[in-house]
């Protein structure tokens, strides 16, 4: 069963992040790193993806002849996705477990394992595995 | 240039959709696969993946033995990701007029959804870029 592990924050988070120091950011990353490798030898491992700074993010609708109309206003509140992986395990408790590895990784002076949360969701093989 | 698409919805959007008559869902489908294999021939598919309904969708933080401790309970608010698609494409205005085919998709009696689609950029990698403008920041 594949399951996406998300991380998400809001726009705050995220500028917070980017002020993180280089030795807290070389500790994230370097956990990061040991993180994939252990999916990949433990053979769940099926892709990750990191994405850009939400200063960027647009909200895309078609107009009346099908362009785009484009939005980059959210509130605050919004949550933008920052990464996630997908894995492939045998059952939802192995994909929680290794949820809250990633929920433990270093922050900014030594944070408290678990103060990041991970959203964890199965993920289809296509439309014909949607509930219909 | 890779972006990320994604259609995201709070859960009584979801309710919504799944309430669709079964002939509004099929062509929604058949529009689905013809906008999918668009990017497969026009080379600029990469993945898409429909995720499993927000009914199932769980929070976990590490505990303090490092166990998994799991929460189910979310705002109403809350958008969840619905599904996806990764594109490689040459600007982000072409990631715009992909999404909003998308958007244009239809919906019951076959007018579009007009479902808004937000447009990321994927930078992997973008932890190694952080930490140059970081030392770049403390030599100062």
């Amino acid at each position: 069963m594949k399951y996406m592990l998300l991380m998400t924050g809001t726009n705050s988070d995220f500028q917070s992040y980017a002020n993180w120091s280089k030795e807290d950011l070389q500790a994230n990353m370097t956990f990061m790193r040991a993180f994939s490798k252990e999916l990949k030898d433990a053979g769940v491992y099926v892709s990750t993806e990191g994405l850009a700074f939400p200063d960027q993010a647009k909200i895309v609708r078609a107009g009346p002849h099908g362009e785009p109309i484009t939005d980059g206003v959210f509130p605050e509140s919004k949550e933008f996705l920052a990464g996630f992986w997908v894995i492939d395990v045998e059952g939802p408790e192995q994909a929680y477990k290794i949820a809250a590895r990633l929920s433990g990784a270093p922050g900014p002076g030594g944070r408290a394992p678990g103060a990041m949360p991970i959203e964890v969701r199965r993920v289809l093989n296509g439309a014909e595995e949607i509930a219909r | 240039m890779k972006y990320i698409l994604m259609m995201n919805s709070i859960r009584a959007g979801v309710e919504g959709y799944k309430a669709w008559p079964e002939k509004d869902r099929d062509r929604h489908y058949a529009f689905l696969q013809s906008f999918n294999q668009d990017l497969r021939d026009s080379g600029e598919f990469i993945e898409t993946h429909p995720l499993g309904s927000p009914q199932e969708a769980v929070t976990v933080r590490a505990g303090k033995d490092g166990a998994p401790v799991t929460d189910g309970v979310f705002p109403e608010s809350k958008e969840f990701l619905l599904g996806y698609w990764i594109v490689d494409v040459e600007s982000p205005q072409r990631a715009y007029e992909i999404a909003a085919r998308l958007s244009a998709g239809p919906g019951p009696g076959g007018v579009p959804t007009n479902m808004p689609i937000e447009v990321r950029q994927i930078m992997t990698g973008r932890g190694e870029e952080l930490i140059a403008k970081a030392a770049k920041t403390e030599r100062k």
